[in-house]
């Protein structure tokens, strides 16, 4: 027998509270506050555009179309590489965003390739990280209504491994017209961006690691270091609403650094030990 | 419409494991670790994908005498060889003797050779950077300049004074350095991961 409205609302209900009740908070309720309302001020930051955060071209990503009209006279291709963290390796969660962070760069290189008729290659080591790769090419091409010139363009699997990543750079001849790499990079970072670079006419680089961030400098034309990772594609886009991402970010930095500031000097004049307040020690 | 069950999907499992961190509850940890093995199986699954168009590539290249050959061959045979040592009858898998072997004879060697190489492309780099003479590659070089002397096997009174100025070093501007890049990378990770949560990335023309 179907159950009437009013008994399926008293069992949600039930159901509800009985779920309510066999909860607790894991962090305690200040913490717990604490920890919702950086999400609530990060949300409503982000839902409230207004400036852009930079002028200057991070990258040099706004060159980039400049860049492939240039490899498309001279009939070279373009190579773009999504860094050694993938998407599904066993790499640290920070990492692993980069790579995802790195996509919509990806997709800007892919479209300005696309409408120049430039080949270009992107090579993985990680099989998630490919597909997403691939529909960032596919979806590329369709924007630009260049269906037609996707056969040219290609993700490559290229094995398991940071090594892997390191030694295929360095090994592979052919030096393309532009080369990008974007991504999650660790100790072979500098072996992959001399492999990606030898040769090619015009670099751009980032990566997020701040360990890896004297590699990128020293072999990139454009760089994208630490948060310019993140900020680059909110940049690229025409409409305010994902840049504010990067303003929110240049908000609670700001914060941050007037915490530090005030801390510090706080320290040095032997008061009140504002970190040890922050984390709880006092 | 296109863009709506992938973005459902995204929420919904991102939310799930938010509140999994916040709130013990049983029925809220059994759907996140549910969530978690399905992201492990899915990652599984890829990377036997991902094998198999390796090998089939290579195949390709191989056979048809493309790109690198040789290259093709000699992954193909690696991977031949790997494959046998793990799954020949009663082998113990990536736990074999033969696999072990191969991992510490073969594979080992290969990646710290790839590795030492490490030294000679940071000197050719670094020329390459004073050769080009660009402002970031001169700031970093003279930093690492400084680092150099101060870290300089000297003993006696000098050695100490310089030992002394190498922890400050570290403590102080470089600690400060690597911390505000860490400050900004945790504060934008978390800004694009509610980016990626609200959906709000989207084709930028």
């Amino acid at each position: 027998m179907m159950p009437d409205i009013g008994s399926l609302l008293a069992g949600l209900l039930a159901f509800i509270g009985d779920q309510v009740a066999a909860s607790s908070l894991r962090l305690g309720p200040l913490p717990t506050v604490a920890v919702l309302g950086i999400v609530l001020v990060l949300l409503s930051l982000i839902a409230r555009p207004s400036t852009r955060w930079v002028a200057r071209d991070l990258g040099r990503l706004a060159a980039v179309s400049r860049a492939m009209a240039l490899a498309a006279e001279s009939g070279g291709a373009a190579a773009f590489s999504l860094g050694s963290a993938g998407v599904a390796r066993a790499a640290s969660a920070l990492d692993r965003l980069q790579t995802l962070a790195a996509i919509p760069v990806l997709s800007h290189a892919a479209r300005a390739a696309a409408r120049a008729g430039v080949p270009l290659r992107v090579t993985v080591n990680d099989p998630v990280a490919g597909h997403l790769a691939d529909v960032a090419l596919d979806a590329a091409h369709r924007s630009t209504e260049t269906q037609e010139r996707q056969e040219r363009s290609t993700t490559e699997y290229i094995g398991e491994g940071r090594g892997v990543a390191a030694a295929i750079a360095l090994a592979e001849a052919g030096a393309p017209a532009a080369a990008f790499v974007d991504g999650g990079l660790a100790e072979e970072a500098m072996l992959l961006l001399n492999g990606a670079q030898d040769g090619a006419a015009w670099t751009s680089f980032g990566t997020a690691t701040a360990s890896q961030a004297g590699s990128v400098l020293l072999e990139g034309d454009g760089t994208l270091i630490g948060p310019e990772l993140y900020q680059a594609p909110s940049d690229l886009r025409a409409a305010g609403l994902e840049r504010t991402g990067v303003l929110a970010a240049n908000r609670i930095i700001v914060a941050a650094v007037v915490v530090i500031v005030l801390g510090s000097l706080l320290t040095v004049a032997g008061g009140t030990d504002l970190a040890a307040v922050l984390a709880g020690r006092r | 419409m296109r863009r709506s069950i992938p973005a459902v999907l995204v929420v919904v499992v991102g939310l799930l494991l938010l509140v999994d961190f916040v709130l013990v509850n049983p029925t809220v940890a059994s759907l996140a670790s549910g969530a978690q093995e399905l992201i492990v199986l899915l990652a599984a699954a890829a990377a036997l994908a991902g094998a198999a168009t390796l090998v089939l590539r290579h195949w390709l290249d191989l056979s048809e005498r493309r790109r690198d050959p040789l290259g093709s061959g000699v992954l193909l045979a690696g991977f031949a060889v790997m494959m046998v040592a793990g799954l020949y009858p009663g082998s113990a898998g990536a736990s074999d003797p033969a696999v072990r072997w191969l991992v510490a004879a073969l594979l080992a060697p290969l990646v710290a050779a790839l590795f030492a190489m490490l030294f000679v492309f940071v000197l050719s780099t670094a020329r390459t950077g004073v050769a080009l003479r660009t402002r970031q590659a001169a700031v970093m070089l003279a930093a690492a300049a400084v680092v150099v002397v101060l870290l300089l096997p000297i003993g006696g009174s000098l050695g100490q004074s310089l030992a002394a100025l190498a922890g400050w070093a570290f403590d102080v501007p470089i600690g400060g350095v690597f911390r505000g890049l860490l400050i900004g990378v945790a504060t934008l990770t978390a800004v694009h991961a509610a980016r990626i949560l609200l959906t709000v990335d989207r084709a930028d023309e």
